[in-house]
């Protein structure tokens, strides 16, 4: 009987009933070889693909990543904003167009980031010596040239990284790579709060910018001298493929199932809408029913799709409404709210004047953001 | 504008808090690791207005107190 062999041309041969099997010679799959969870921009539970404006709220756009702002309206943000061509092997992108010529202020920032829950990153082992060297990869494309920043930093703006890449072109998709020596020193939260944080400078005032390339004791979100975006008006900035990966070396992108990135992304944030329909639809698929109790109060739907980072603050609409805080009871839209949260589930919804026994309809939004 | 309005539940206790941020109205829980309820706790010492139970506006005293006794 032949051997199992192992090698990188054929891969894994075994036999099998006198002859032989041989498996596909490829890369092995290695989970969450990314800790960007939505790096390729593809899933949007709030927006749907519709444009967001940003403002101080510091609005989500696709899901895991969050616009920050120090004014309102410089920019909107959209995914596959332009509806230009993505990168080969890119379905979305994420898309900023800047809506003035704005010059920012000393201490303003305008960005885009993803704040990587620390269980995600523990084993980097930053804030000790046995830190790990990481890279960050991506896709950028931008209507302006020159050098950009953007910034690694931890949860209580004590440590940062300022990074800088270079766009030669204008208007061309290019990909770029940034290795970081991991951070002997600082506080890393490694459980479910914020553990680093990867941001992309749009505009970042003299305040929050640090040189680049060397890790420093305060919050910088961009290195000194980028450009900024929001300081040309129409200025367009498209980003996809970002990807912070253990190693020295940008790797290819570690594509996931749809439904396992989907996943990774409602630890975090989930809705009762349907696939495709974003938080300002009123249609009827978007809706919960559940029979009231004889009090009036409403049981919850069920468990959460999964598991949540924590419990979630959680928005209710009424069926075929906009208008939050209330759900639909025997079908006259009630003041409402929930209670008994737990990162599973919601124990009741509280509604006032609920009618006794009838049927209740809602819409939800459930957050546990970092 | 942001207010704050302390709703209690079916079996008289207070375990979330309702956010209203020009009439958009969500539902917070006491959970320490929720970033809403740890931006309430700051906003309500930085003098925001929370409401009690019955719509009553408290006190900065009164909310300062309460804020206290939360985890």
């Amino acid at each position: 009987m032949p051997p199992v062999t192992i090698d990188g041309t054929s891969g894994i041969t075994t036999p099998m009933y006198g002859g032989a099997i041989t498996a596909n010679a490829v890369t092995p799959s290695v989970n969450m070889k990314s800790r960007i969870i939505n790096g390729a921009m593809v899933i949007d539970q709030r927006n749907a693909g519709a444009s967001v404006t940003a403002d101080t709220g510091n609005p989500y756009t696709v899901d895991r990543w969050v616009s920050i702002s120090s004014q309102n309206s410089k920019y909107t943000i959209q995914q596959n904003a332009g509806s230009v061509t993505p990168p080969v092997g890119f379905s979305n992108y994420l898309g900023i167009t800047s809506s003035s010529a704005y010059t920012v202020g000393a201490a303003e920032q305008f960005l885009v980031r993803q704040q990587i829950e620390g269980y995600n990153i523990a084993d980097l082992n930053w804030g000790t010596a046995n830190a790990k060297t990481v890279t960050l990869s991506f896709w950028v494309r931008s209507s302006l040239t020159g050098t950009f920043g953007g910034g690694l930093y931890n949860s209580n703006g004590t440590r940062s990284y300022p990074f800088s890449y270079t766009i030669s072109s204008a208007n061309t998709w290019e990909q770029k790579s940034v290795t970081i020596a991991g951070d002997t020193s600082g506080t890393w939260q490694t459980t479910n709060s914020t553990g680093v944080s990867v941001g992309f400078g749009l505009g970042v005032g003299s305040t929050y910018s640090g040189t680049a390339g060397a890790w420093a004791g305060t919050y910088y979100s961009s290195a000194t001298g980028a450009v900024s975006v929001v300081g040309t008006n129409g200025a367009t900035f498209y980003i996809t493929g970002v990807q912070l990966e253990v190693g020295s070396t940008a790797t290819s992108f570690d594509y996931r199932p749809y439904g396992t990135e989907l996943a990774l992304c409602q630890r975090y944030y989930q809705n009762s809408y349907n696939f495709g329909n974003s938080t300002s639809s009123t249609a009827n698929e978007n809706v919960v029913t559940t029979t009231a109790w004889s009090d009036g109060n409403a049981p919850w739907q069920g468990m959460f799709v999964v598991n949540m980072r924590s419990a979630p603050t959680v928005t209710l609409r009424a069926k075929g409404s906009t208008t939050t805080g209330q759900i639909t009871s025997s079908g006259t839209a009630r003041s409402a709210s929930a209670d008994y949260i737990s990162n599973k589930s919601v124990g009741y919804i509280g509604v006032t004047s609920g009618t006794a026994n009838g049927y209740s309809q809602y819409m939800f939004e459930l957050s546990s953001e970092l | 504008m942001t207010t704050y309005k302390l709703i209690k539940n079916i079996f008289a206790e207070i375990t979330t808090v309702e956010r209203n941020i020009s009439g958009i109205i969500c539902s917070i829980p006491f959970d320490l690791a929720n970033t809403d309820y740890q931006t309430f706790k700051k906003e309500v010492l930085a003098g925001a207005e929370l409401q009690d139970a019955d719509g009553n506006v408290m006190t900065q005293e009164q909310a300062d107190k309460f804020i206290a006794s939360l985890p």
